[in-house]
């Protein structure tokens, strides 16, 4: 068993992914894990995502 | 026909409003039209005759009583399945929401409404604005009328061979990595992804949403203006919506390139990513055209192309696999094979890789943002090739990811993509122009300049 395939059959187990043809799972996590190295490694701790949680305004008591 | 088929919104408006139009006349022809045309290109998954021609008949009435709400009113338009329209389905083109009923619509749905526009029905996409093209879907996917034979971009890909074979004057599609404007480019219309949170997607089926955009399509500038301004608009229910005003998208239309500064990124696909000539040639000939027309065009650097694409790649495959985990463990077999493959990238990333291409986008966007410093607007390539053939599966997977839409997204400006000429054997070019946040107007009055001072958006498919 591959690395690739041996990492598949984990993420079926972990992921609930039982139904999912192990020979596709094993291709997309080859071809993500090279998508995921090109990440740049310099990102600093202080760069924040983008991402934030935002409240609605308040619209008074009424429901 | 041909000439109600190929009408545009502006000019079917002001028909409209005159009543030397009728609404209903309008709506059936187009119905009668797509009846004829669409075994071929398979750009509609449903029309909806008895919703259009209530809505056409009741604009014709009111307009007939003098009460005209606007541009919109009795226009017709479709919609990209992903996008509500209540009592419908929304299928997302998949086997997976086959029978999943609106019920309610859209919020850009209810605005169009509100506007009197005439719905015609639900596009074809790729499934779930991810897969395609594919063969292994509930439906065909839609062929481009250029040509005849060709892959007509996508997801939005119903949307741009509609309006390409003249079957509606607007179309809405949606933009997550590039999926407004990919078909436009294909397709020879125009395609605008807006801002990031200029119109809301309540009620749209989500791919990535910290990506996704709702977006006008049309075949000319001045149309794509006056659909975005009925689409534009603050939601409070839809946490990405932005409370800003909405300006008069048409107003500076006419006022020129003279004196504006534009930037123009070549490093994309001159050395990022190497476009195919013609395609290239396209983008620096529209470069030339816009000196002509007296704007200072000079080249600019931003971060190369394949830092935008790994950024957003990693961000479509996570959220797109957290909202699709439990259909992937349920019923995969019901997917399509190329959205099951694209939506299981994401169970393989952490989340901390998907923190740090979220990090990334921020980084990105900075750097962007400070680099449009000093431009009125930035040039650059669309797509890198013109359309492939569709049933070249080899082909359409070789052409789908070269382009320089995603980076775009990544930042969330707004950016069009219009046409700009023709290969030797008639396939579409294009170009995309790239505004800073909220300059949806400047992007109109640079593309309406060029598109006028060019003709591109007059031709039509040959035998349409």
């Amino acid at each position: 068993m591959t690395a690739d395939e041996e990492a598949a059959r984990k993420l079926a187990l972990a992921m609930g992914l039982s139904k999912v043809d192990p020979g596709q799972l094993s291709s997309v996590v080859s071809s993500q894990r090279k998508l995921v190295a090109q990440l740049p490694k310099d990102l600093h701790w202080s760069e924040e995502s983008a991402l934030v949680f935002r409240l609605p305004p308040f619209r008074g008591d009424k429901p | 026909m041909t000439e109600l088929a190929f009408l545009g919104l502006a000019e079917a408006a002001g028909m409209i409003r005159a009543r030397k139009l009728s609404p209903v006349e309008y709506a059936q022809a187009l119905l009668d039209r797509i009846g004829r045309l669409d075994g071929r290109y398979h750009a509609f998954i449903r029309l909806a005759p008895e919703v259009a021609l209530a809505a056409a008949r009741e604009a014709e009435g009111e307009i007939a009583a003098g009460k005209w709400r606007g541009p919109m009113h009795g226009m017709p338009v479709a919609l990209k399945d992903i996008i509500d329209l209540a009592g419908l389905p929304t299928t997302g083109h998949s086997r997976i929401l086959i029978e999943n009923v609106a019920t309610a619509d859209a919020a850009v749905t209810a605005r169009l409404k509100a506007a009197g526009g005439v719905m015609l029905g639900k596009l074809a996409t790729h499934e779930f604005a991810i897969g395609g093209p594919s063969f292994d879907l509930p439906w065909p996917p839609a062929v481009n009328p250029w040509g005849g034979k060709h892959f007509p971009g996508g997801s939005s890909s119903g949307s741009g061979v509609a309006l390409a074979a003249g079957m509606t004057p607007a179309a809405l599609g949606t933009d997550t990595g590039g999926s407004v404007r990919n078909p436009a480019s294909m397709c020879g219309i125009t395609g605008m992804k807006p801002t990031y949170g200029r119109v809301s997607r309540r009620g749209v089926l989500p791919l990535a949403f910290s990506l996704d955009h709702v977006g006008p399509m049309t075949r000319n500038v001045r149309d794509n203006a006056l659909l975005l301004q009925a689409m534009a608009g603050h939601d409070a229910d839809d946490p990405g919506s932005a409370d800003m005003p909405v300006p008069d998208y048409s107003a500076d239309l006419e006022k020129g390139v003279k004196g504006l500064r534009i930037g123009l990124v070549r490093h994309f696909y001159v050395d990022d990513m190497v476009a195919d000539a013609r395609q290239a040639q396209a983008v620096d000939d529209a470069a030339d055209v816009l000196r002509q027309l007296g704007a200072e065009v000079r080249e600019m650097r931003l971060a190369p192309l394949q830092e935008y694409v790994t950024c957003v790649r990693i961000i479509i495959s996570s959220e797109a696999f957290a909202i699709h985990r439990r259909w992937l463990e349920e019923r995969p077999q019901d997917y399509g094979d190329l959205a099951r493959q694209r939506i299981l990238g994401g169970a393989a990333v952490s989340a901390a890789d998907y923190i740090d291409a979220q990090r990334l986008r921020s980084r990105l966007t900075r750097q962007t943002l400070a680099a449009f410093a000093g431009f009125d607007a930035v040039l650059t390539a669309s797509s890198m090739d013109p359309p492939c053939l569709l049933d070249d599966a080899e082909a359409c997977a070789r052409v789908y990811p070269r382009q320089a839409r995603q980076p775009f997204n990544a930042t969330g400006q707004p950016a069009i993509a219009i046409p700009a000429g023709f290969t030797p054997d008639g396939l579409p070019l294009s170009i995309q122009i790239v505004g800073h946040p909220w300059q949806e107007a400047m992007l109109y009055r640079v593309a309406h300049a060029y598109e006028q001072a060019t003709g591109w958006t007059k031709r039509h498919p040959p035998g349409l």
